[in-house]
């Protein structure tokens, strides 16, 4: 992922501007009739090409799959699968992609859509309980990694030819454990 | 009713009930019941008819009504049954000829002149409506519906002073039986009040308004009317009160600030410094004080000019870019009139793309951070500015630029759809608006818009698959649905689609359904003349009628008609079916395309064949309606005097539409087939005083006069001709007229491709020579050789019928023009070989 033309990392400049009016955003559901608005983000965010059957399992996982919207445009989105434990009475969650348009990043988008999952997978409504969440980042992608871990995450492998149709191939696990696996 | 003895009496008053109850099943039973014992009874016979024809079988309902009337021509019973046969088939001239007779034999009978005076009101006979509610007023003087008709009546005629008396006379006798105010009787004073100042006499008006006030429910139409009236009296200042007040009532309304600027007497096309000041301060104070009102931030741009116009526009443009006001573009370019307005907004926002690329502000103070939309905002403005001044190129790159910035903005993919429009690339515009579908698939408006583009590229079968998505799924025929709820554009661009593609008889069949839909609407208003003096909605009833009046002369209609009496004029001149597409071909390449025709056309019949078994089929499980039998509107085709069908088109234009040009031009070539010499000169006098200088009407004229020179005519004739012909031809002989034609489009400075087309018919036409054909081409090459002065007219339309008129000459050089037309817009795929 290219880096944002400018860089707003400051914390005086994210402070007034998301207090400022003309800085809205807000989370949306991902519905059959905006699923191509995802599709399109995919597209120009990663390399990977998701077959059909991805987003029609995408329509199914509820609150683990969201869009954000900036100023009433779609400018990204986090798919997430469920994945049952076997012998488990408790389930994992696999980020699949998460990602904001390059023009929006550093505005706090991505961690609201993370923060968005977190929250849902710890929620107390949400059967069976999420025991952990996990994802596969690229090797050198250092931005991905910081993000990642100022959330809490932790790399806990490296996979090897994770990624056979890359130059890069090798790509690092990271997960963040909520429930304590029995 | 007579002669009948006294059971078959009572049965036959039974049936008259029945069909007041609308048991018609019931009725009929009676009526042959009768029939049995007297099958000469004229009355019953008319009545088994009448029933006949509410059950839908029409002919069955004329053949008793008629044989009803054979045996008793005297009853008024029959002639009022005939007129509600006649009626309920909308044809309302008929049924009032009916009536009348009905009238005549029973001079009296209450419920015959309720119904006529309705017909009348239908086909606008407003002296006849009068004279007809001014009986029923004295039958029953109690009745107030029929008093207010007879106002409406008067007023509409245009007669306001004797609606007035009739109005005031009517409140002075009620006045007392009605005390308590309520929506009707607030309804009568508002329109009492119309009628008063339809007189012009806003004085007295304006007293009325105030007396009536307390009374009147509608608060709002009484500060409006008396705003008005204040101004039309040139009492200012209290006219400036009361158009501040409705603006603190509805900042957002255009109308009340011109009111406004009228009463401060600042509302000249141009303003003078001193004025222009005044009317800029005035909106600062506005602003300040409705800060939420658009209106009072964009009408400054109209009238502020200069260094203030750039000032303001400022302003205005970076609030709208922050926020990301998609239609903000076309809320400017209403300003681009003003070439200097274009000039400076687009010297602004090329500064804001600058200055948003390198600082992400919209100048380079760097106070503000403007959000990452702003520059996305930016660059849509632009493509549009540029597809608006024709330049498709920049236009092209600014919104793929944005695109490639924010890939997820549905309109940006329809923007770069309009941009490829424009540049006549009909494929790829599609293929980008249905990228814009695909974001958002229950966005109705551009599920339709992108049906409309695949029309355009001709892909009928995609679009109509498409359009289906938003229409009923119950139905057998879900195409229908769109006839159903009267979808014009559908209907419009489908039809046009065929034609390209040399489909007549389908193009014809929605020709049609267009014009039966707008019969609808005229037949709708019949069910008003009755309801609307009974509740009272005066105002909205004179407008509905007013609407009503000018109802064909919509652009929808006019573009229907145009096309059907072209199609319909080129079947009399083609009977054998030759197309366009056939024009300077050999026999036998014709004879080729033909039996490809012919089989494409079989093929589809046997498709429509099978479909219709399977729609049948699946008709009797679930869905409603019925399935097309004629998709392919062969019966169109086939049509004995395809003028007549041309004419029933034109007949509504010329009612309604006098006045548009292209309504005599038409009238013109209808008329001039059927060899109705005065008819056609009359519509060139028309043409000739709305635009003399109408590019057609040129060609018409030519040929008008080489017709008039050869064919026989008869001197009575003639003469009316020749005490024309100085207007017309200004007494110069053809090949000096039209070189005066050409001249003109030689010395202006803005020449025009139409005018081209036109003089190069003319010129081949008066000399079917070589040279005579050599003369038209050069014409028509004028175009490409005066590139600044054809630029501007030289549209893909244009060049396109340059292109079909060189072929219709088999001219050799069609390729030439064709090679040059593809430089001029490499991305249409018009002229792509």
């Amino acid at each position: 992922m290219t880096p944002p033309a400018i860089n707003m990392s400051s914390s005086t400049t994210t402070t007034t501007l998301k207090n400022n009016a003309a800085f809205r955003m807000s989370l949306g559901d991902i519905t059959p009739n905006n699923v191509g608005q995802l599709k399109r983000l995919n597209v120009v965010l990663f390399p990977v090409a998701y077959a059909p059957s991805f987003y029609k399992e995408i329509l199914e996982v509820g609150e683990f799959a969201k869009i954000i919207y900036f100023n009433d445009v779609c400018v990204g989105g986090v798919c997430c699968r469920k994945e049952t434990v076997a012998g488990s009475a408790t389930q994992n969650l696999y980020i699949a992609t998460l990602g904001v348009l390059a023009p929006y990043r550093r505005l706090g988008l991505g961690s609201k859509l993370l923060n968005h999952i977190l929250e849902t997978a710890t929620e107390a409504s949400t059967t069976p309980k999420v025991s952990k969440i996990y994802l596969h980042v690229q090797f050198g992608n250092e931005e991905a990694l910081e993000f990642y871990k100022k959330h809490g995450f932790e790399v806990v492998e490296k996979c090897e030819n994770y990624y056979p149709q890359f130059e890069v191939k090798d790509a690092y696990k990271l997960e963040k454990v909520l429930v304590a696996s029995n | 009713m007579r002669d009948l003895p006294q059971k078959e009496g009572n049965l036959f008053k039974q049936i008259l009930k029945c069909y007041e109850l609308r048991q018609y099943k019931k009725g009929l039973k009676g009526a042959e019941q009768i029939l049995k014992k007297f099958p000469e009874h004229g009355e019953t016979l008319a009545m088994k008819g009448l029933f006949y024809s509410h059950l839908d079988k029409k002919e069955e309902a004329y053949d008793f009504v008629k044989k009803g009337l054979r045996y008793d021509l005297k009853s008024h019973v029959c002639w009022h049954v005939f007129g509600l046969v006649y009626r309920a088939d909308k044809n309302y001239e008929e049924a009032l000829k009916c009536y009348s007779q009905a009238l005549r034999i029973d001079k009296d009978n209450f419920q015959i002149l309720r119904d006529f005076a309705n017909l009348q009101m239908q086909l606008r006979n407003f002296e006849g409506y009068v004279e007809t509610v001014h009986r029923l007023v004295d039958m029953q003087p109690q009745n107030r519906q029929f008093w207010i008709g007879l106002s409406l009546g008067y007023h509409l005629m245009g007669k306001p002073d004797s609606s007035l008396k009739v109005l005031t006379t009517y409140e002075e006798a009620m006045a007392e039986a009605n005390s308590k105010p309520d929506y009707e009787q607030s309804e009568l004073l508002l329109y009492h009040n119309v009628v008063l100042s339809d007189m012009g006499d806003h004085e007295a008006a304006l007293e009325h308004l105030n007396s009536i006030e307390k009374i009147v429910l509608d608060k709002k139409a009484i500060k409006e009317q008396r705003a008005k009236f204040y101004l039309a009296l040139g009492r200012l200042e209290e006219a400036e009160t009361a158009y501040r007040s409705l603006i603190a009532h509805n900042p957002d309304n255009f109308a009340y600030f011109d009111g406004l600027l009228k009463s401060l007497g600042l509302s000249a096309d141009k303003l003078s410094d001193e004025d222009q000041t005044k009317v800029l301060d005035l909106f600062k104070d506005l602003k300040k004080e409705y800060p939420r009102s658009n209106v009072a931030k964009r009408l400054p741009l109209r009238f502020a000019t200069g260094e203030r116009f750039s000032k303001i526009a400022d302003e205005y443009l970076r609030t709208m870019l922050r926020k990301g006001v998609p239609s903000l573009f076309v809320n400017i370019k209403t300003l681009y009139t003003d070439r200097e307005k274009e000039q400076a907004i687009e010297t602004l926002m090329l500064g804001y793309l600058a200055h948003l690329h390198k600082s992400q502000g919209f100048d380079n103070s760097g106070a503000v951070v403007e959000p990452p939309t702003a520059i996305l905002w930016t660059r849509y403005f632009l493509a549009q500015h540029y597809d608006f001044k024709g330049d498709s190129d920049e236009a092209l790159k600014l919104i793929n630029k944005a695109i490639e910035h924010t890939p997820t903005l549905v309109e940006l993919y329809m923007t770069k759809g309009r941009i490829l429009k424009h540049a006549g690339d009909y494929v790829s515009a599609m293929e980008a608006v249905n990228e814009a579908r695909e974001l958002d698939l229950q966005d109705r408006f551009i599920n339709s818009k992108c049906t409309k583009y695949m029309l355009r590229a001709d892909k009928v079968a995609e679009a109509e698959k498409t359009i289906i998505l938003f229409s009923r799924a119950d139905i057998a025929d879900p195409l229908n649905d769109l006839v159903e709820m009267q979808a014009y554009w559908f209907l419009i661009e489908s039809a046009e689609s065929h034609l390209r593609q040399g489909q007549t008889g389908r193009a014809l069949k929605r020709f049609h359904q267009i014009e039966k839909m707008f019969g609808d609407f005229a037949d709708d208003q019949f069910d008003f003349h009755a309801y609307c003096p009974r509740k009272m909605t005066l105002r909205a009833y004179v407008k509905l009628l007013k609407l009503e009046d000018q109802l064909y002369s919509h652009p929808y209609y006019l573009r229907a008609a145009q096309s059907a009496i072209r199609c319909y004029v080129s079947l009399f001149d083609k009977p054998d079916g030759d197309s366009d597409e056939m024009e300077g071909m050999t026999e036998s390449e014709k004879k080729k395309l033909r039996s490809k025709q012919r089989k494409a056309e079989l093929k589809a019949q046997k498709d429509a064949e099978e479909n219709k078994k399977k729609a049948v089929a699946v008709q009797d499980t679930t869905k409603k309606g019925k399935v097309d039998e004629d998709p392919e509107g062969l019966k169109y085709l086939k049509i004995e005097d395809p003028l007549a069908e041309a004419l029933k088109f034109l007949r509504h234009l010329e009612a309604l539409a006098s006045d548009r040009i292209e309504t005599q031009l038409l009238a013109f070539e209808v008329y001039f087939r059927k060899n109705k010499m005065l008819l056609a000169l009359k519509a060139l006098l028309k043409a000739h005083k709305i635009d003399a200088s109408n590019a057609t009407l040129h060609e018409q004229l030519v040929r008008f006069s080489l017709a008039v020179r050869k064919s026989e005519i008869k001197p009575s004739t003639k003469t009316v001709i020749d005490k024309h012909w100085e207007t017309l031809y200004h007494g110069q002989d053809l090949a000096t007229f039209t070189g005066a034609f050409l001249k003109q489009q030689k010395d202006s400075a803005v020449g025009s491709v139409p005018h081209l087309i036109s003089a190069a018919i003319a010129a081949s036409l008066m000399d079917s020579s070589k040279a005579g054909k050599e003369t038209a081409e050069e014409i028509l090459f004028l175009m490409a050789k005066e590139e600044a002065k054809f630029g501007k007219s030289r549209s893909v339309e244009n060049v396109q019928v340059a292109i079909k008129t060189l072929k219709s000459f088999k001219s050799a050089r069609t390729q030439e023009l064709k090679a040059q037309a593809a430089a001029w817009f490499p991305r249409a795929t018009a002229f792509q070989v």
